[in-house]
């Protein structure tokens, strides 16, 4: 599918189509078909338009909305049959490089991280910012909702995993130490949230006991820098993505 | 001179009303809220296979015995 650097991309929940978006400033949907004949690129629907590069979108509950981060300083909800936008979010101070929506069907929440070090929750609805933590000390470069949608983790290029509980407005827990001085590029959680799996910038993934703070494992493999890692829906697996060209699934 | 300062004063007047919403925001102890994070860990854990790992006849991704040969 042609498109310029792409930087962000999702699966929609009926995996029918996908988005994805980048250096275009647009985030694009593309619906799937696994008919030789049909062109994809000739389906493809341009939905959200921002002022800056696409760092991150993701399908709402529906396949018909799409929430989209840039850096433009920006979220925006969008609408994905007509293009038109919903709803958007003003509040970083600088480029917005991740977000994360609220694990519960009834949640109306998501989380972004960006660049001003703030990660920031919003409310879908009213577009207001619900609550902001400002603890980290260089840019937020992943965040992710504990599976109990009470709190969220961030990974940044202060080198440290923070977690910061939604109910109690604060942050409860940093997976750091000394050794480590690379950015954490992306993280997430096993599927009971006892596990917290960031991929770092100097080719490792370390494992995380979210309860006790404790690095429990720290995995190699990569040659370059690990730029993405999600846990498996089903939570038997998680695979990371690196600037070394390769996917690797770790179970 | 005078747009950048009322232009700063409007971002001050925005900041002040975002502070004064979430000041008025419900917060649930930090203990409390660490034990809900704990049992949720502990009620879910059985279902997490990176934490107890599943038999080796249910794990897609174990180590296979038989493998395909060209015939």
């Amino acid at each position: 599918m042609p498109c310029t650097w792409v930087m962000a991309c999702a699966y929609a929940p009926s995996g029918c189509a996908i988005a994805c978006g980048g250096l275009d400033n647009k985030c694009s949907v593309y619906p799937l078909t696994f008919d030789k004949n049909e062109s994809m690129a000739a389906k493809k629907k341009s939905v959200a338009m921002h002022t800056n590069y696409l760092s991150a979108c993701s399908f709402t509950n529906s396949d018909m909305q799409i929430l989209t981060a840039s850096g433009d300083g920006t979220c925006a909800l969008w609408d994905v049959e007509s293009g038109q936008l919903l709803q958007s979010f003003h509040g970083h101070g600088a480029d917005v490089l991740c977000l994360d929506l609220a694990p519960s069907e009834t949640g109306n929440t998501f989380v972004s991280g960006g660049c001003d070090k703030k990660s920031m929750v919003w409310d879908m609805r009213s577009g207001q910012c619900v609550q902001a933590f400002e603890t980290h000390e260089s840019d937020v470069n992943s965040v992710r909702y504990y599976p109990s949608g009470d709190a969220f983790a961030s990974g940044s290029d202060d080198a440290t995993c923070r977690l910061y509980d939604l109910r109690a407005d604060r942050e409860v827990a940093i997976y750091s130490k000394e050794s480590i001085i690379f950015g954490a590029s992306s993280v997430d959680f096993s599927l009971s949230g006892r596990l917290l799996f960031a991929g770092y910038n100097d080719y490792t993934i370390n494992v995380w006991d979210v309860l006790k703070g404790a690095r429990v494992s720290i995995l190699f493999g990569h040659e370059n820098r690990v730029s993405t890692l999600r846990v498996s829906p089903d939570g038997t697996a998680f695979c990371s993505g690196s600037w070394d060209h390769t996917l690797r699934v770790w179970a | 001179m005078s747009s950048s300062s009322t232009a700063s004063i409007s971002q001050a007047r925005k900041a002040v009303e975002q502070l004064k919403m979430e000041a008025c925001m419900d917060r649930v102890k930090v203990s409390q809220a660490a034990a809900d994070l704990l049992a949720y860990c502990e009620a879910h854990v059985r279902e997490d296979p990176l934490i107890i790992p599943v038999p080796a006849s249910e794990n897609p991704f174990r180590e296979k015995k038989f493998f395909c040969t060209i015939l």
